[in-house]
């Protein structure tokens, strides 16, 4: 009995490889979370500490990192309501076809997303 | 590609009681061979103490479910050919505790299919005149293709949630579970809604579908979970207005 065991792919289909990535953007979304807040929390000190943690990541250099987090965060939010739809016992019979049109929903909002923030980071 | 007459190498996950280690036999492939006639050929020739579970031999009784080639599948229905590879490797299923080679513990596993009570429940049940139950054929329909399970394991042993938490029921229990609940003849749905609504139950699912992925019979136990969590939810509300 391991939790290893939701990253053991050998042998397994596409289904499990959604469950493992569900999994590990959930574990990075997490991480993000406990990072954002701890970063409003540093409003609390004042403006200038707040505005110096932004000068730090909000820069061409982290936006690399923005845009994964991007994919990270589109990923895990359709893959969430497939499994929604599936969970309510929904459309089960489709479920192949609904899982590669999730990842084709994800891909298109990442890329949208993507190019807002290198928009926005950039000031093109 | 494999032909007939070539020698296949059958690479198995032996385990003594102690310690796991790999042993390698050399078996010669033959049209229609399948790998648990391959695992009898190295029992017969090699090695004698090699132990593994078969029993019908054409797919029915499910004993001979090992994983070939990282993927759960009966011996007994795999054809060393169709395998197209020339080194086969063959372990005991995950999630389930070995014994010895390739024969593991299912008492657990059976004990939970016990525990769905997947039999007819009838409130006026009498030995003494029985009455015979009719049903259409859609009626039937309804719970088909879930009364197929053979309890062979495979979709336990790839269920990452059966992977974590001992006490969960696992694919296999909950399909028998649904296929009782569907059948129009049946009057205990609420008894296994009982057992089956639960934390170890079908919360526990988090619908990675590997199950269905694998099961020789085809049978969807995904798909029947996915039913039973509606069948549940209907139950926890009317147990909440203490409808039931």
């Amino acid at each position: 009995m391991s939790w290893l065991k939701w990253f053991e792919f050998r042998g397994k289909s596409i289904f499990h490889l959604s469950y493992s990535f569900h999994r590990l953007t959930g574990l990075v979304l997490v991480l993000y979370l406990l990072m954002h807040l701890s970063y409003l929390t540093s409003l609390t000190f004042g403006r200038e500490v707040y505005e110096a943690f932004i000068a730090t990541t909000v820069t061409p250099t982290f936006l690399i990192f923005d845009i994964l987090l991007v994919l990270v965060g589109v990923f895990h939010g359709v893959n969430g309501l497939r499994l929604v739809l599936h969970e309510f016992g929904l459309a089960y019979d489709a479920r192949r076809p609904i899982l590669y049109l999730s990842y084709i929903i994800a891909f298109i909002l990442w890329l949208y997303a993507s190019y807002k923030l290198y928009v926005f980071v950039m000031g093109v | 590609m494999v032909k007939e007459g070539k020698d296949v190498i059958f690479r198995i996950k032996r385990f003594d009681g102690e310690k796991s280690y790999w042993s390698d036999f050399v078996v010669p492939a033959q049209k229609g061979m399948t790998v648990l006639e391959g695992l009898f050929y190295i029992k017969a020739t090699y090695d004698g103490s090699l132990s593994f579970r078969a029993s019908c031999r054409m797919g029915i009784c499910g004993s001979c479910a090992v994983k070939i080639n990282d993927r759960p599948r009966l011996a007994c229905e795999t054809q060393i050919l169709q395998l197209n590879s020339s080194k086969i490797k063959i372990e005991p299923l995950d999630n389930f505790k070995v014994l010895k080679d390739l024969v593991t513990e299912f008492e657990g596993f059976f004990a939970k299919h016990e525990a769905v009570k997947p039999y007819l429940i009838r409130k006026d049940e009498s030995y003494a005149e029985p009455v015979e139950l009719i049903q259409k054929p859609e009626e039937l329909q309804v719970y088909y293709d879930f009364s197929f399970c053979i309890k062979c394991g495979a979709c336990f042993s790839v269920c990452p949630a059966a992977a974590t938490r001992e006490d969960y029921l696992g694919p296999a229990a909950m399909a028998a579970a649904y296929r009782f609940n569907a059948d129009s003849r049946d009057e205990g749905r609420y008894f296994r809604l009982a057992t089956i609504c639960s934390d170890g139950g079908v919360w526990r699912c988090h619908f990675a579908a590997e199950c269905s992925e694998v099961c020789p019979k085809n049978i969807e136990p995904a798909k029947a979970i996915q039913k039973l969590r509606f069948q549940s939810a209907v139950y926890m509300i009317n147990r909440a207005f203490k409808r039931w």
